[in-house]
């Protein structure tokens, strides 16, 4: 285990240096830089000169490359071009606030499309397997932003209330936290919770024509032994891999949402950043969401071998 | 509201009056505190925290090197220069006390407020004052007002309240510039720490009625009351959070829900949403701004005159205002609407204003272009008005048999092309300070003097230009400026087209908020909650 953690790691440090290229080569590629967004129309070139000089934007982009990886191999990200603040604590903030509203979804998709995708599969083509599919059909069907636009209107028009507009942490006030997260999380985990539902009841229903499971009822093995003890263990491997990929997928588009709510996400600073041309934030903030989805990966693949102890990690 | 109260200009018949000496007697005495921000408060009660929604972010705080509108809309209450631009065109003393003016008007010798401190606590001596206006006109500082700065040739400190501006010819426009709009005076020696920059997104150094608190990007900016600020009694509100809601629908849902209080809107037909909602109050004010089309003279055919005159004589302005942001808005002829009472050439007095199509299509077929042309509009993703705009145009357009394309591209690279003098044919939106040099020169002034981003080259014009700025007889000057102003719709650099009101939505909690024109929130400064 120890060896395939590190050569997993090591692998992950390659792809990463790999993917910082690709990014700072991306960020570059748009036309524009963060001297002609703080001077505006009206600047004057000898001004420009200078802020280019200053932002190290003068120098050849392997040198820019070069000085900035430096500085990352010591942790120190920089700072903001724009906002003048450390590129570290703006992630490291805004990345709290997306991976909270990432796992309270997950969450609360799991505790809902799981049941939910269980029933539909043992019940497949009856009346309770057609109601979930019409809700897994209506929330794959219905955009993220249209879900929660409906939500933000319809509740503050039945309630006169809507959430909080300033974020607050959960170790600062959990009930305030808990207020401004519902409606966005409600509004993810109405996808995912049917993109789960979905995936559960497609794999349930394929268990079922299983032989070890036929094999079981057969032998008249109760049905809650069978479910619980054979077809769920058989199903977990798959269901832990659609995780992790709905994980990575709130992770990198939960822009919408934190947009809709105003929460001050990974995804809006790097769209803000991407406006700005703010390139340290961004290239640090892109680093950031590869080695995330590499993490999950890796977490995901040791989860297998946890799972099944017959999956061997090489 | 007009123009021959302005205090900061110098009327040439009272130097003479005065005798002609080299020095002249201070035209301009202390402001009185209902000048400034916005209108007395009478029974105002001091405290509490006004939250105010904004749809854009600033990029930063930086009021020296960050020229977004966005940035200087909630900066010119934590920083402060010499002069406060008054809506009715007025240059009123801020940091300044008054000024005397060399009879070759090429110094200012300018008295300072006195008992101003920074929010560091120290006090504001004329040594701040020298150290900041330079550290903003010398160009290798990379300041955006470097450029407006041009014309001075130094600022030095005589004594602790007084410094001493010349300028390399006579501008009447001078103390328009010492505005807020860049800059502001900090503390001599600031920008010497390396970190001096981006400090000024995590503290404070000006002179404000309000302070930095924080900073937190994405989230909010929240100001606090300068405890120590120079007018007593102000400001009335202890705390203003402004807070970043990137979305118009978001940001109504919290005007209903009162989880804001104050509000400007971008786009201003979303009024009907909180229009008759219990507790809101909804005002429309004028504005500096203008939605315009720049018609760049590198890209073929539009180096023709005829050409932009024909363009112009299709346009029908009122029609793109309707369709583009509900009719909240004025029709415009060569001036922002805010500033045509003041400084605008009247419009019967102005070439190309009506729609005429016959006269459009011959102008083009004497062009050589009888059967019309291909063109390209550029319009700015994220600038909603523009969108519906382009479609109303392309129709328009296409009966004088221009066909036209739209390309939406995003801001950063809209403003390298303008910045490279490469803008073509496109929309554009922007504001200035109630001042006609300063909306005009940079813009339209042929090169090196101005930055002609249009490739105008229109040497008549500019010399008007140059006499407008270096005139300081008011009738004079207006005078200069209409005739600038006929050039200038004659030949169609530009077709301005209107000017959005701006829509303020507050709750009725919010009292004495008064919305500058320029879209800045000055008005916070003298606002109270009930």
């Amino acid at each position: 285990m120890g060896a395939y953690l590190a050569k997993r790691l090591a692998a992950s440090l390659v792809t990463a240096i790999l993917a910082s290229i690709v990014v700072f080569l991306l960020v570059r590629s748009v036309p524009g830089d963060v001297v002609g967004q703080m001077l505006g129309q009206s600047s004057d070139p000898v001004a420009a000169k200078a802020l280019r000089e200053f932002f190290g934007l003068d120098q050849p982009a392997w040198r820019q490359y070069l000085g900035w990886l430096s500085h990352v191999a010591t942790a120190d990200f920089g700072t903001s071009w724009s906002r003048g603040q450390p590129v570290l604590g703006m992630i490291g903030t805004a990345v709290g606030v997306t991976l909270e509203l990432a796992l309270a979804t997950l969450a609360i998709a799991t505790l809902v499309g799981v049941p939910l995708g269980v029933v539909a599969g043992i019940y497949e083509g009856r009346l309770l397997d057609r109601v979930i599919q019409t809700f897994n059909l209506l929330g794959l069907a219905a955009p993220v932003f249209w879900i929660g636009l409906m939500l933000l209107v319809g509740v503050s028009t039945a309630l006169e209330w809507s959430p909080p507009l300033m974020y607050v942490a959960p170790t600062e006030s959990l009930g305030e936290n808990i207020s401004i997260m519902a409606l966005p999380v409600l509004s993810l985990a109405l996808l995912q919770a049917a993109a789960y539902s979905q995936f559960v009841r497609q794999s349930v229903v394929s268990a079922f024509g299983q032989d070890y499971v036929r094999t079981a009822i057969a032998k008249g093995v109760p049905m809650r032994t069978v479910f619980f003890k054979h077809l769920l263990r058989n199903i977990a491997i798959p269901l832990i891999t659609f995780m992790g990929l709905i994980l990575i997928q709130i992770l990198g588009g939960a822009v919408i949402i934190e947009s809709l709510f105003a929460l001050p996400g990974l995804g809006r600073l790097l769209l803000s950043s991407i406006e700005t041309r703010d390139y340290p934030v961004l290239q640090a903030g892109l680093l950031v969401v590869v080695v995330i989805a590499m993490l999950v990966n890796l977490i995901v693949d040791l989860c297998y071998r946890v799972i099944d102890p017959r999956v061997r990690l090489s | 509201m007009s123009i021959f109260n302005l205090s900061g200009l110098l009327h040439r018949r009272a130097v003479l009056a005065l005798g002609g000496t080299a020095t002249v007697a201070a035209l301009v005495g202390p402001a009185a505190a209902s000048d400034l921000y916005g209108p007395s408060a009478a029974g105002a009660k001091s405290g509490g925290t006004l939250n105010m929604g904004l749809l854009v972010e600033p990029p930063g705080l930086d009021p020296f090197h960050q020229a977004a509108d966005a940035r200087i809309r909630l900066t010119v209450l934590i920083y402060q220069g010499l002069f406060y631009e008054s809506p009715d065109g007025k240059a009123t003393p801020l940091l300044a006390e008054g000024f005397d003016l060399s009879a070759d008007r090429l110094v200012y010798t300018i008295r300072l407020r006195k008992g101003v401190k920074f929010h560091t606590g120290q006090a504001m001596t004329a040594k701040d004052v020298a150290y900041s206006y330079n550290h903003i006109r010398d160009p290798k500082n990379g300041s955006p007002g470097a450029s407006d700065f041009g014309m001075i040739t130094s600022i030095e400190a005589v004594d602790d309240a007084t410094v001493k501006i010349a300028i390399s010819a006579p501008n009447a426009a001078l103390p328009m510039t010492l505005g807020n709009k860049y800059g502001g005076v900090v503390p001599a020696g600031y920008f010497d720490a390396p970190d001096a920059k981006t400090k000024l997104n995590q503290a404070s150094v000006g002179t404000g009625p309000f302070k930095l608190a924080e900073f937190k990007p994405n989230s909010n900016v929240s100001l606090v009351r300068h405890a120590e600020y120079w007018e007593p009694g102000v400001p009335y509100l202890d705390r203003v959070n402004f807070i970043f809601v990137p979305n118009a629908a978001g940001l109504l849902v919290g005007l209903r829900t009162k989880r804001i209080d104050l509000a400007t809107l971008n786009r201003p037909q979303d009024v009907s949403q909180v229009e008759g909602v219990a507790g809101l109050v909804v005002e429309r004010k004028p504005s500096f701004n203008q939605k315009a089309i720049d018609l760049g003279s590198e890209l073929k055919p539009l180096d023709d005159e005829r050409v932009r005159r024909a363009i112009a004589l299709a346009v029908d302005k009122d029609e793109i205002m309707r369709a583009s942001i509900g009719g909240f808005g004025k029709v415009i002829g060569t001036m922002v609407a805010g500033m045509q009472e003041s400084w605008g050439a009247p419009l019967d007095r102005l070439a190309n204003q009506k729609v005429d199509i016959a006269a459009a299509k011959k102008l083009l077929a004497d062009a050589g272009h009888p059967d019309g042309f291909e063109l390209n509009l550029t319009t700015i993703i994220g600038y909603d008005w523009m969108d519906p705009a382009a479609v109303t145009l392309r129709e328009q357009l296409a009966k004088i048999g221009i066909k036209l394309s739209i390309q939406r591209v995003e801001l950063g690279v809209w403003v390298k092309n303008f910045q490279s003098k490469q803008m073509g044919f496109t929309f554009n939106d922007w504001a200035t300070v109630p001042d006609p040099n300063l909306l005009f020169y940079r813009q339209f002034h042929k090169s090196p003097e101005g930055a002609d981003f249009r490739n105008w080259k229109n040497d008549a014009a500019s010399t008007l230009l140059d006499e407008g700025r270096a005139e300081s007889d008011p009738a004079k000057r207006r005078e200069i400026y209409t005739r600038y102003q006929q050039a200038m719709a004659e030949s169609v650099p530009t077709i301005m087209l209107f000017s959005a009101d701006h829509i303020v939505v507050r709750n009725e909690k919010v009292h004495n908020y008064e919305q500058h024109p320029t879209g800045w929130y000055y008005g916070l400064a003298r606002a109270w909650l009930a």
